[in-house]
């Protein structure tokens, strides 16, 4: 080449360039507009007759000599490469991960297994997103690890270039997901991981049960979507496979036929007594209950559930190992510090507590027959005591505990099998409500609490399991003062540290 | 192995008796505590929006659960920190071997008793450190702040490994370019090339078919390290960054052997 042609060199060093444009155009305005596009086509091609001319000049390496020389190292670059791949290949089918996130996001719940191992057939899953939004960027990384497990068919598409997709499944914001199989889909607004599970459970669409609940005698609201409403179990069990319906005790004479459970969420006033025939005709005909009953109400249950050994004193758990709750005295919101070993609380440790604000204690007394099963379920700390009480707890209320009064673990909830010739019944009395309102029903494990009781209940133990969890890393600012003592304390000085030690060498090398 | 330590300290002494260890470094640490103190400054701002008086304070639920100190700090700087990694750590290989040549030192190298396997694995280990050490150095603020944001532990060291892959990883790239070249601005240049094409492949997504769409996801460098700074270690990635550090330990040696048919 003469010497005002470039040479193969600044031909190379020309093509990278221009590619390197070309592509930082692109990271910088995440588009490939016409300078990016005519970078990258540009230094290509320098990059090509470069390339062609280099391999030109080496034609004088292609004597015996340089082969067997050379050969063993191209073998084994060949060799590497290929055992890379290889490697890399056989990880990715292995699926072999460790899940060091703090809130364990890419381990999924037993629940969450479970329904993606059940999923017949290929569930379509679009990711709606927008560039640079990070929720995106932590939704697919959970589709992943879910589309592991079961058998899902990921697809994304970004808002702006998804109009007709949006239209047609009723999306609103990005980071949205929608699960589809066949005709039916869901659409997932706020994807966490228990969040595609309801939605999964939802496209499965199981046959329904029938839970009936009572209504009329000031019992919690299953419409309510308040703190103090019961909105969220209802939804929770609609997603489990249940149908709701309202139940007007006052004016029924025998319990629907159709029903696989009766649920009784904190009557505020006494069943009117054609209720609770119709119910204890129900029970001994091999029905179901659940019962949620607080302290300092009479609710004319007690002597029924009595006759199925339950003891349902009138008084609160009082358990010095909680925690405050605002508006209930201190220690009076015990934490379930161990469970019976029951179908209903299969899963559930010391490890996985629930929360039952303001409980009353439950007793398994007596069995009425030898042939029945009954145990308490959850039970306070071993540092727990009975504060007596016929009125309900507030927060003016202080527990005191009287001299000689017994301090043990309190079961607060417990459950009984009756195997009568007309069928099986079953009861399970939890001596508190709150724990199962919408402010309460997601903290720790009280869903899965309540929900496997329902299960349990109702004879579906095949769906008892423990569900996803939510975790929200702190959302405090971080105090100015502390931010620039670091800013400060190590943001300027590190930096400024290793410039003097750069000035110094330079200093030595250049007087050296 | 004694030799082999001997060129590992020798190539470390070389790297801190100039001022461009201490001036990458510097750069480092200076960028990282930029965009970390930007990043917090928004942070604190949005959330002084959100439980402001007229959306309701903290108690209001106005706060969306993804805006966290985790989420909206810890996790951003550490993809753009990979992103400063390109711009940085060609400068830290650029003269490994490409000095060697340029004075005429390599064939002196290659007279010792070091075998040609012991020089590469060498040159690869002392770059090895030094990155090691630049990224523990930018890696001082974030961790600080995000202890207080109740991160844990095992979260910081998957990130911190996710750092040092990539980190390795590139200083492979540019080992590479290096190897090849006689020139250490031609060894940065291409290093720079190499490594901003592979960064991410995204960008060919939109000319080419779903199938080469998903083979260039696959040899991408970012979504690779993506998952380290959720938390998630996965073995495939791991193996691919170990896989890059072999293929450049292939191209060193081939480029060594290169030299002597020459």
């Amino acid at each position: 080449m003469g010497s005002g042609a470039l040479s193969v060199r600044e031909l190379a060093l020309a093509g990278t360039i221009a590619i390197a444009f070309g592509l930082g155009s692109y990271y910088a305005t995440d588009e490939f507009g016409r300078f990016g596009g005519l970078n990258l086509a540009i230094g290509s091609v320098a990059l090509l007759i470069a390339l062609i001319g280099r391999v030109r000049r080496f034609r004088g390496l292609g004597s015996s000599v340089s082969r067997r020389a050379l050969a063993p190292q191209i073998l084994l670059l060949v060799l590497v490469c290929a055992g890379s791949i290889l490697a890399e290949r056989l990880a990715d089918r292995a699926g072999i991960q460790f899940d060091a996130s703090t809130d364990q996001r890419f381990d999924p719940a037993p629940a969450t297994r479970e329904a993606l191992a059940r999923i017949e057939g290929e569930v379509r899953v679009t990711l709606f997103f927008e560039p640079f939004d990070p929720r995106a960027r932590r939704t697919r990384l959970m589709l992943d690890t879910l589309a592991r497990l079961g058998p899902l068919q990921i697809e994304e598409l970004a808002v702006d270039q998804a109009e007709a997709e949006l239209d047609r499944f009723g999306v609103s914001s990005a980071n949205s997901v929608v699960l589809e199989r066949g005709a039916q889909f869901e659409v997932v607004e706020r994807p966490t991981e228990g969040s595609l599970l309801e939605g999964l459970l939802r496209l499965e669409n199981r046959v329904s049960q029938t839970l009936y609940v009572a209504l009329g005698e000031g019992e919690g609201d299953m419409t309510d979507g308040g703190d103090l409403g019961f909105a969220g179990l209802a939804s929770a069990l609609s997603t489990e496979g249940y149908e709701i319906r309202g139940l007007v005790t006052s004016a029924i004479r025998e319990i629907p036929a159709d029903a696989a459970g009766i649920v009784i969420v904190a009557p505020r006033r006494r069943l009117r007594a054609e209720a609770l025939t119709a119910l204890a005709t129900y029970l001994d005909t091999g029905g179901r209950l659940i019962a949620l009953l607080e302290p300092g109400y009479e609710t004319g249950l007690e002597p029924l559930l009595e006759r199925y050994g339950f003891g349902l004193p009138p008084a609160a758990v009082v358990d010095p190992a909680s925690g405050p709750v605002e508006g209930l005295p201190d220690h009076t919101s015990p934490l379930v510090s161990s469970y019976a070993q029951h179908p209903a609380t299969a899963g559930l440790s010391q490890r996985t507590m629930a929360l039952l604000p303001g409980a009353r204690p439950v007793f398994a007394l007596r069995k009425p027959r030898p042939e029945d099963h009954l145990s308490g379920l959850a039970f306070s700390s071993h540092l727990s005591w009975l504060w007596d009480r016929d009125r309900p707890i507030d927060g003016h209320a202080k527990p005191a505990r009287a001299p000689g009064t017994p301090v043990r673990p309190h079961s607060m909830s417990a459950a009984g099998r009756y195997p009568r010739p007309q069928g099986e019944t079953r009861i399970v009395v939890f001596g508190d409500s709150d724990f199962a309102r919408n402010a309460y029903l997601r903290s720790l494990y009280n869903l899965d609490l309540i929900v496997n009781a329902v299960h349990w209940v109702t004879a579906s133990e095949e769906r008892i399991t423990l569900r996803p969890k939510v975790f929200t890393p702190t959302q405090e600012p971080l105090p100015p003062e502390y931010a620039l003592r670091m800013l400060y304390g190590v943001g300027l000085l590190v930096p400024e540290i290793l410039l003097i030690c750069g000035a110094i060498v330079w200093l030595r090398k250049r007087s050296a | 192995m004694r030799p082999l330590m001997a060129l590992v300290r020798k190539e470390l002494v070389v790297l801190f008796g100039s001022p461009v260890a201490y001036v990458t470094l510097t750069l480092v640490a200076l960028v990282t505590a930029l965009l970390f103190f930007d990043h917090l400054r928004v942070y604190n701002q949005i959330l002084f929006l959100y439980t402001s008086t007229v959306m309701g304070g903290f108690e209001s639920g106005t706060v969306p659960g993804h805006f966290n100190l985790q989420d909206q700090v810890f996790v951003p700087l550490m993809e753009q920190l990979g992103l400063t990694l390109v711009g940085v750590i060609p400068l830290v290989t650029m003269r490994v071997f490409s000095e060697e040549k340029e004075r005429g030192t390599e064939e002196l190298l290659m007279t010792t008793l070091l075998t040609p396997h012991q020089i590469v694995v060498g040159k690869f280990v002392a770059t090895y450190l030094f990155v090691s050490l630049m990224l523990a150095v930018s890696f001082i603020y974030p961790v600080t702040s995000v202890v207080y944001a109740g991160l844990g532990e095992q979260h910081i060291a998957a990130v911190f490994l996710g750092l040092l892959a990539l980190g390795c990883g590139l200083s492979s790239i540019g080992l590479a370019c290096s190897a090849f070249s006689t020139n250490q601005l031609v060894a940065a240049i291409s290093a720079y090339a190499v490594a901003f094409v592979f960064y991410d492949f995204a960008w060919a997504g939109s000319f080419v078919n779903e199938t080469v769409a998903s083979f260039l996801d696959a040899i991408s460098i970012n979504p690779r390290f993506r998952p380290f700074a959720e938390g998630l270690v996965a073995l495939e990635d791991v193996v691919y960054f170990a896989g890059m550090a072999a293929i450049a330990y292939a191209l060193a040696r081939l480029s060594l052997e290169w030299v002597r048919v020459r």
